[in-house]
């Protein structure tokens, strides 16, 4: 078996583990390339059938390019499609503008997500994150509890030896499925590649920039970028030293100094 | 390499010289009553603006913040009004221990030293960390510390919400100190072991009324911290043996508050500002016409032209804008009383290569007062979550006799001096 194939198998073995396990199962599908990869080698997993709903935590402030592609694919893969919004908070007008990031952040996705799980009794989500996408999500597992509060304590993890996973989830828990956690960035895109998976055209060069990471318009920076084609993006990550979340690594970090000077009475 | 350090430098993060010279002889600090005995405590300047960032970035570099280029916990990005947060890797001058050759040292939670980056020795970052695998010099640290459950800080936004859970959490986090202290000292031997605790600092800003209120619910609380404080000093003194530099300090005092100042609230009053569509994650609010605004605690700037998008100052005007400024803050009067103790002029406070970057002037507050640079505060005088202000004229230091001749300790020593008593005290 060559390299990627390894990679697939691995996810599909995750993928079906999951599904045998939990009854109330969905996945996130964030359109972007991660959790668009993950479905692709899930609807492999189910043969063209994904047998749970594809959720989609809609902030109402993503690429209309998002919107675009969401609405299209669902459609073409025959995908049960599931839009999580928290409605309260955009009623009440929650938006990037009008408090801190950090706010809009946790109010739009976390509260939207926390309340779809209780809505629908999930036990168990799957995520397209990745080990090598940010320094904690080194200690992730693939089958990682959260507890009511949605906080996870990556001390108290059970080990995960020879494919033996702890599977089950006590009280109020949740499961996170991670099954590409072993994929990197570049993993991703040669799987893009030799599969014809389409992606949102965000992430192709236009007038020297692209964008590495997608998510909300506000909250979204490009990078300088020659690359408009799969081959060259490729060619990019794997010659680059810059970290594929840089400009939002960044303003994670800022949101956070904020947060802890907040509390003291600065700012 | 001597088993016990040359120098043990102990940093207790906004405690001013009368709680010490209080607390030592009431009985609440036996130990500190019992050191203090053997050496020379003063009362120490703190650095301009006096918040902890920039007093220790002056104590470890020994330089002013004109030279080490940190001015608050803020700063906004050349060219815009989002904000950027000056890091280790900002600070414009080194710091002592990157300076003495051959010396291993310890730092333990010092304000401004976050990310920690390579030295000839071990360095856990203080106040703002983030991440204590970033927090953390040499790397193989971090399993340590995560074993004895290692706290970069004590949640803060507890204080606002459940002050006893605050004050639990408090606890833990200073246990969590000393687990890390009494493991690093093992882990020696060291040329220099510095460590602060900065649960002295979150407990004045919630709490500090609590010290001249001996019926305040959460007194026995306040004393009961410094009274752990005090037996933990106890024990680091009994270690550090009996010829070499033993040191304690603070960065800058506590005072009560009585009244918030929103000081942009004033500048807009006084015509200096208009504030347009303000938000908490920026200073886009700045609009166009303002000529001064100011960062926190009170960091006045001049609205430029040519620095700021919308600033239409000429450098020219730069000075009188800044003197017009002055002239209005020193005829602030709340409740009949003057607010503005100083006033700093950017050249009389500063000097170095950083100079452009400094604020024009920097108000330091009476007691009672405190300042704040919130953009959007609806009026000029609130009552917040807090109950104590920095203070910038009664830090402490303290050096126990021996190391260093008496003579040799300035009458009326600032946060700046610091360094210089360390490396001589080392040289030894």
């Amino acid at each position: 078996m060559d390299e990627l194939t390894e990679l697939e198998s691995r996810t599909i073995y995750v993928v079906r583990e999951a599904y045998s396990r939990f009854k109330r199962i969905g996945m996130l599908w964030s359109i972007g390339k991660d959790s668009t990869s993950l479905l692709w080698m899930c609807r492999k997993a189910f043969f063209g059938k994904i047998p749970f709903p594809v959720i989609h935590i809609d902030t109402g402030y993503k690429f209309r390019e998002i919107y675009e592609f969401r609405d299209r694919y669902a459609r073409e893969w025959g995908l049960d499609l599931m839009v999580a919004r928290n409605e309260k908070a955009l009623a009440a007008g929650t938006g990037p503008e009008t408090g801190s990031k950090l706010d809009c952040c946790h109010a739009l996705k976390t509260q939207a997500l926390i309340d779809f799980i209780a809505a629908h009794r999930l036990d168990a989500i799957l995520l397209g994150i990745r080990r090598d996408e940010h320094g904690i999500r080194s200690k992730e597992r693939y089958f990682s509890p959260r507890d009511e509060r949605f906080q996870w304590d990556y001390q108290n993890q059970p080990p995960e030896l020879w494919d033996q996973f702890k599977s089950s989830t006590e009280g109020h828990h949740h499961l996170r499925v991670h099954p590409i956690l072993h994929m990197t960035e570049l993993d991703i895109w040669r799987y893009v590649e030799r599969e014809g998976i389409p992606i949102v055209d965000l992430y192709f060069a236009k007038n020297g920039a692209r964008y590495r990471s997608i998510g909300c318009a506000c909250c979204c920076s490009t990078v300088e970028s020659e690359a408009d084609t799969v081959d060259k993006i490729i060619h990019e990550i794997a010659t680059t030293d810059v970290s594929e979340r840089a400009g939002r690594a960044q303003d994670k970090e800022n949101a956070y100094t904020m947060q802890k000077l907040r509390a003291l009475g600065y700012m | 390499m001597t088993t016990v350090p040359r120098a043990v430098i102990i940093g207790l993060d906004g405690v001013p010289h009368r709680l010490i010279e209080r607390y030592a002889s009431d009985g609440t600090m036996p130990n500190l009553g019992r050191i203090l005995s053997r050496g020379t405590l003063r009362k120490m300047a703190s650095s301009v603006p006096d918040v902890s960032c920039v007093a220790w970035s002056t104590v470890i570099t020994g330089k002013n913040a004109g030279e080490h280029g940190v001015y608050g916990f803020m700063n906004l990005r050349p060219g815009t009004y989002r904000f950027s947060f000056p890091t280790f890797d900002d600070l414009g001058a080194r710091p002592f221990w990157e300076e003495m050759p051959g010396r291993r040292a310890a730092v333990i939670n010092v304000p401004g030293t976050y990310p920690a980056r390579e030295m000839n020795g071990a360095l856990i970052s203080g106040f703002v960390a983030l991440d204590l695998a970033k927090a953390t010099h040499p790397k193989a640290l971090v399993p340590e510390l995560e074993r004895i459950g290692y706290r970069i800080d004590v949640d803060a936004s507890k204080g606002h919400s459940d002050m006893d859970a605050f004050l639990r959490d408090l606890a833990e986090e200073t246990e969590s100190k000393v687990r890390a202290y009494r493991h690093l000292w093992e882990r020696g031997p060291w040329d220099v072991f510095f460590l602060v605790f900065t649960g002295t600092d979150r407990l004045g800003h919630f709490l500090f009324e609590a010290f001249d209120d001996g019926r305040h619910p959460y007194a026995a609380a306040f004393r009961a911290h410094f009274a752990r404080i005090d037996e933990v000093l106890g024990e680091i003194e009994g270690r550090a043996g009996g010829d070499g530099l033993f040191m304690m300090l603070s960065d800058h005092g506590f005072g009560p508050i009585g009244r918030e100042v929103n000081v942009n609230r004033f500048l807009a009053e006084r015509g200096f500002l208009r504030v347009v569509d303000p938000s908490p994650d920026s200073f886009e609010g700045v609009g166009e016409g303002s000529r001064a605004f100011a960062l926190d605690p009170c960091r006045v700037y001049v609205h430029l032209a040519g620095r700021y998008p919308r600033g239409r100052v000429p450098p020219a005007d730069r000075e009188r804008v800044a003197e017009e400024v002055a002239a209005a803050f020193g005829d602030l009067r709340i409740d009949g009383r003057p607010v503005a103790r100083r006033i700093c002029r950017r050249a009389e406070t500063f000097s170095g290569p950083h100079l452009d970057a400094a604020p024009d002037l920097v108000v330091l507050p009476h007691r009672g007062f405190d300042l704040k640079a919130r953009l959007a505060a609806p009026q000029l005088v609130s009552r917040g979550a807090f109950t104590g202000a920095h203070t910038q004229d009664d830090a402490f230091l303290f050096l126990r006799s021996g190391a260093i001749p008496e003579s040799a300790i300035p009458a009326a020593p600032w946060v700046g001096d610091v360094r210089g008593l360390i490396e001589r005290g080392i040289a030894r």
